[in-house]
This record gives structure tokens, C-alpha cells and sequence, in this order.
């Protein structure tokens, strides 16, 4: 299916992004090039086909139940305030700081 | 003996334990190599040297003492992919959005290592975010091939490969999402093991697609890249996805019998797509097989020629919702170019990301979106289904399969960089086993007329980690590839 400038640009908005002109045409004639590769996955006949994920390939192998691997739900120490900030463009006490959000 | 970083990582083991060498000789032997070499291969990002002799001098006390632990890589220097996370130690995944990000955390290989008594020299250049195949997308400098410095050394790890080769290192660390520690160690004539899914826990390497990556190393000997995989495989509390199956010993499998060994061959990783000197060195190396005493035989991959679609459809998918983490709050660069909120995560991000990365977040949030998410990520999770049952089918019949790591030679810089599907189409041998979530190697079996060298890939059923190891070290032996000249 075709895509365009316009459907580009919404693609970009959703991801937080945006390109100048030029390269959002570049863009359009790479994106419509790869996309048209992925038609070849029409062809697949997938009807009854789980979509299993392999994240959980070694209970699998091992023959175990893949249910979510848990842990207790203990209090630990977690990274100090002032470490979590050291890398923060900016911060204010003990907070990550942002262009005002209510005006 | 030959210069101290021509030798591999159990030689130097060796140096030291007879005290034949100091941990600060070898360490100074690796940075001088790096000093001797970098300016034209560039494969660092960053070199630690003074905290990695500092080290060393520690490590020369401990033992001159015995109060050093015998460590599984006491005193050796190793370089790290710079998407692996190191406290104190800057880590750009070669992006500018992470330039200047010092973590407050080891990864756990990292730890691990460290506890092994392994020096970290320095980090390594690769692709940004490890999107690519040729480690041109670094947004600092691509690294050249050791063996012909006007070509890429493959990627993403392309700056753990070439350092190895080269001799900066003895080996290294890389990451594997489809094919980034096999494609590069091809290229650069050097060892290169993707483990199984979840046999080395990924807590700290920053996350590309998270069902995809997988930590690996890089040597230049299959033993050395045992050794490194025996000091970071085993379960991790701080990754749920790593396995709790016990580490096997494999280093003491690897020079077992390989007599009765069923083979299989891909009969589709022989196409058309493939290089008529990598298919021919190839064939030679799988009748060397035989004559170990394996039997061969064909087997059919038949969702093979699907494979890159699937790949290039799930692995933007998990990277466009990995990569929302990089707003400039937290963490990393901050653009100046704002009025709001929402403006300054799109200048940051937009100012922040490389051309590959941005098209990768652009692909996978396309085929997340509304409308398209059944007919391309619902589908191509299917294919990966369908995929992983090729592999399933083929393991019934044989106990491993054979064939390339890579379609072509390592090609020159700027070849393909202006065409990213015809850089996608390099991965087509590799990204199946991230796919299915199996281990792969990629060992050096020869070199081209143009003195380029050709990777043979082998891979095996989930945590057979041993047996490939075994036959990679058997086949290593027997065709003791003669080494042609470096370019430095």
C-alpha cells in the first residue's frame, strides 16, 4: 500500500519526531520501498498460527510452565536521589525539571 | 614468542600465571597496540587508560602478595561495546542523544567480568543503538576492516570485531539482536558467538528489542570466546527473561569427540544471494566435516526467504517503544529549541537520533499503529512462529546446522549506506536465530582472493552452547586458516 507525505508526518507526530522537507522525502521513498518489501509476508499462510513469543525459550526446553518469573515483593534499596540526577539535563532539589507543563 | 597482542586470551593466562609476564606488561602491550593503530581503525570510543593500569598495578600487587582470587580472566584486558552499560565509564551507544551519559550501574556482564579479574580497556565503536551492518551509523566515526581499511568492518559491533582482530584487544564484548556480533565477526577474520536467548542476562546492555538481543563475545580462537562465555553466561536476577539452567563447563567440552555428529545443511542459505567465493571456501570447510567423521545432510529452512521482513517489522516495533525512553528528562541530550513540553521532546529526539535509528522508530511505530498492527506485527510474529518451527523440524533430524554468515564480502565504506534495504538484505543469514531465539557462531574459514576473510556460521538447539562450541573448535583446528597480512 502507498504511503505519503501526510501519513509520514502523522507516523512522526506519534513518534515524537520531525524532519525538515528534504528529509521527509527521503524519507517517503525509503519508507515506501521497505514497506513494499513487507508485502511478501501476504503470501505466508499463517491462518492458525500463535504468535507465541520465544522470550520464554528455556522453560519451554525445560518443559516448565512460561508464566511471568516472580519475586518476592520486598523492600530494596533502590539508586540515591542525587546518582539518578548526576546525568538529568536539568534539576532542581531533588527533581528532574521540565519546561512548564501548566501555563 | 610473538608480541604480546598477537596472543590469545589463554596464552596470556598463562603468561601470568608463571609470572612470565606482569598484568601491567600486557595491559601497556594492548593500549600501545591501541595507540599504534586507532588513528586508522578507530574501533574506540573511549579508552580507559589510566583506571584500566591502575588496575593492572593492583592486580600485579595481588599476586606478587597471593592474595589475588585465581580468576577465570585475571589481568586481561577485554574492550566492551559502548551499548554496554559501565559505571563511571561513558556509554553513547554511538549516539549523540547519550554523547556525554555516564551510568551509575554496571551491566551484568560487566560485573561479572569484573569479578573474573578481566580489565575493561575501553569501549567500542558500533552502530547507533546497534542499528546496522557496517558500524557506518555511528554518529562519531565508522571503524574500517583491519584487513582493507577502505571497507566496513561489519556491524554493529563493528568496533569489538576490528579491536580484536587487530590486536587492540583479546577480545571483547558485542551484542547481537540479528546478526550484529556473527556479521562483523565475518568480516573481520574473528570469532563471534550469539548465545541462546536468556543464557546471558542483557541487564544493562541498552535495550534495542528486547525478544531480540542477546550479549556475546568476540575472540580470536573458539576457546577464547568459551573462556569469555563461561565467565558472563548464568542467571540474573535482574533480567527475568535469563535462564536458571546451570552454565556448562565449556571450555572442558570443547575438545570432545565430534565423530557421528549429524550436520544439516540449509539448502536454502545456498541461493542465489550468496557470494560465489564464500560459497566455494564454504564447501570446502563442510567436507572437512566428513572427514571429521559427521555426517551431512540437507535440510530445508523454507521460511528463510521471509525472514528479513519478519525481522525488519519486529525489531523496529520493540526499538520504537525501547527508544521512547529518550525524551531529554531524565538522561541525555536536551535540545535548547523549545517553547513546551512536547516540543522539546520531539527537537531532542529529533536533534538526538541518527537517520537509521529515526527510520527505525518510524517503522515500528508504523506497523504498532491502528489499522496496520495485525497485517504487520500480528503477521510477522506468526512468520517468527512458523520460522522457529523450521528450526524445531531440523533439529529433530540433525545436531546442528552449517552454512554462511554473510551473503557478501565485507564491502567498501559508502557502498550501501544510501540504500537501507539492500543493507538490510545483508542480515539474511543471521537474523533467524535471534528470530527463533538459538546460539550461533561465526568462525573464520578462509579468505577471498582479495584477501578479504569469510565467516561459516554453525548453529545449534537452545543452550548447546557446548556441542557448537566443540564442533567450532574441532573445525577451527582443522582448517587452520593461515592468516593473511593486516592493513596495519
Amino acid at each position: 500500500m502507498p504511503i505519503d507525505t501526510r501519513e509520514v508526518e502523522k507516523i512522526a507526530e506519534l513518534a515524537h519526531l520531525k524532519f525538515d522537507p528534504q528529509e521527509l522525502e527521503r524519507f517517503v521513498g525509503h519508507f515506501q520501498q521497505i514497506l513494499e518489501y513487507f508485502t511478501q509476508l501476504e503470501t505466508v499462510s499463517t491462518g492458525a498460527v500463535s504468535t507465541e513469543n520465544v522470550q520464554y525459550a528455556h522453560q519451554a526446553v525445560e518443559g516448565k510452565n512460561r508464566a511471568t518469573p516472580m519475586r518476592e515483593d520486598e523492600v530494596r534499596s533502590s539508586l540515591p536521589v542525587a546518582t539518578a540526577l548526576d546525568n538529568a539535563p536539568e534539576s532542581s532539589e531533588d527533581h528532574f525539571q521540565v519546561p512548564p507543563v501548566i501555563e | 614468542m610473538s608480541e604480546i597482542h598477537h596472543l590469545s586470551i589463554k596464552q596470556l593466562r598463562d603468561l601470568i600465571q608463571r609470572r612470565d609476564a606482569s598484568v601491567t606488561e600486557i595491559t601497556e602491550s594492548f593500549l600501545n597496540r591501541i595507540r599504534q593503530c586507532d588513528d586508522k581503525i578507530k574501533a574506540f570510543l573511549t579508552v580507559e587508560e589510566e583506571p584500566a593500569l591502575a588496575q593492572a598495578a593492583q592486580l600485579d600487587r595481588q599476586l606478587a602478595s597471593g592474595e589475588s582470587k585465581n580468576g577465570l580472566l585475571t589481568g586481561i584486558p577485554l574492550a566492551i561495546k559502548d551499548n554496554i552499560v559501565t559505571q563511571g565509564v561513558r556509554t553513547t551507544c554511538a549516539s549523540r542523544i547519550l554523547e556525554n551519559y555516564i551510568p551509575p550501574y554496571d551491566a551484568t556482564v560487566m560485573s561479572r567480568l569484573k569479578e573474573s579479574g578481566a580489565i575493561l580497556l575501553g569501549k567500542t565503536n558500533c552502530d547507533e543503538f546497534a542499528m546496522g551492518s557496517s558500524t557506518e551509523n555511528s554518529a562519531f566515526f565508522p571503524t574500517r576492516n583491519p584487513w582493507d581499511l577502505e571497507r566496513v568492518p561489519g556491524g554493529s559491533s563493528g568496533g569489538s570485531a576490528a579491536a580484536v582482530a587487530v590486536g587492540e584487544a583479546p577480545g571483547a564484548l558485542g551484542s547481537d539482536t540479528g546478526g550484529s556480533i556473527r556479521q562483523p565477526a565475518a568480516f573481520c577474520g574473528t570469532v563471534g558467538l550469539k548465545p541462546t536467548y536468556g543464557r546471558v542476562s542483557r541487564y544493562g546492555l541498552v535495550a534495542f528489542a528486547s525478544s531480540l538481543d542477546q550479549i556475546g563475545p568476540v575472540g580470536n580462537s573458539v576457546s577464547d570466546v568459551a573462556l569469555l562465555l563461561q565467565a558472563i553466561a548464568g542467571s540474573d536476577p535482574q533480567d527475568s527473561t535469563s535462564a536458571a539452567r546451570p552454565v556448562e563447563d565449556y571450555l572442558g567440552e570443547i575438545d570432545q569427540e565430534v565423530k557421528g555428529l549429524k550436520i544439516g545443511v540449509p539448502k536454502e542459505w545456498f541461493g542465489s544471494g550468496l557470494d560465489g567465493q564464500i560459497e566455494q571456501s564454504l564447501r570446502a570447510a563442510i567436507k572437512k566435516l566428513e572427514g571429521l567423521g559427521c555426517s551431512l545432510l540437507e535440510v530445508s529452512m523454507p521460511q528463510t526467504e521471509y525472514a528479513i521482513s519478519t525481522y525488519y517489522v519486529i525489531a523496529p516495533a520493540e526499538a520504537s517503544s525501547n527508544l521512547a525512553r529518550y525524551d531529554g528528562v531524565r538522561y541525555g541530550h536536551r535540545s535548547a529549541d523549545q517553547t513546551d513540553l512536547d516540543s522539546m521532546f520531539k527537537s531532542t529526539r529529533s536533534e538526538g537520533f541518527g537517520e537509521e535509528v529515526k527510520r527505525r522508530i518510524m517503522i515500528g511505530t508504523y506497523v504498532l499503529s491502528a489499522g496496520y498492527y495485525d497485517a504487520y506485527f500480528i503477521k510477522a510474529s506468526k512468520v517468527r512462529t512458523l520460522l522457529r518451527n523450521d528450526y524445531h523440524e531440523a533439529f529433530k533430524k540433525v545436531d546442528l546446522l552449517v552454512g554462511p554468515t554473510t551473503p557478501s564480502l565485507p564491502f567498501k565504506i559508502g557502498e550501501k549506506k544510501t540504500d537501507p534495504l539492500e543493507m538490510y538484505l545483508m542480515d539474511i543469514y543471521t537474523v533467524t536465530a535471534n528470530l527463533a531465539g538459538i546460539p550461533g557462531l561465526s568462525l573464520p574459514c578462509g579468505f577471498s582472493q582479495e584477501g578479504l576473510p569469510i565467516g561459516l556460521q554453525i548453529q545449534a538447539p537452545y543452550f548447546q552452547e557446548a556441542r557448537l562450541l566443540n564442533l567450532a573448535h574441532t573445525l577451527e583446528q582443522e582448517l587452520a586458516v593461515q592468516k593473511q597480512e593486516l592493513a596495519v
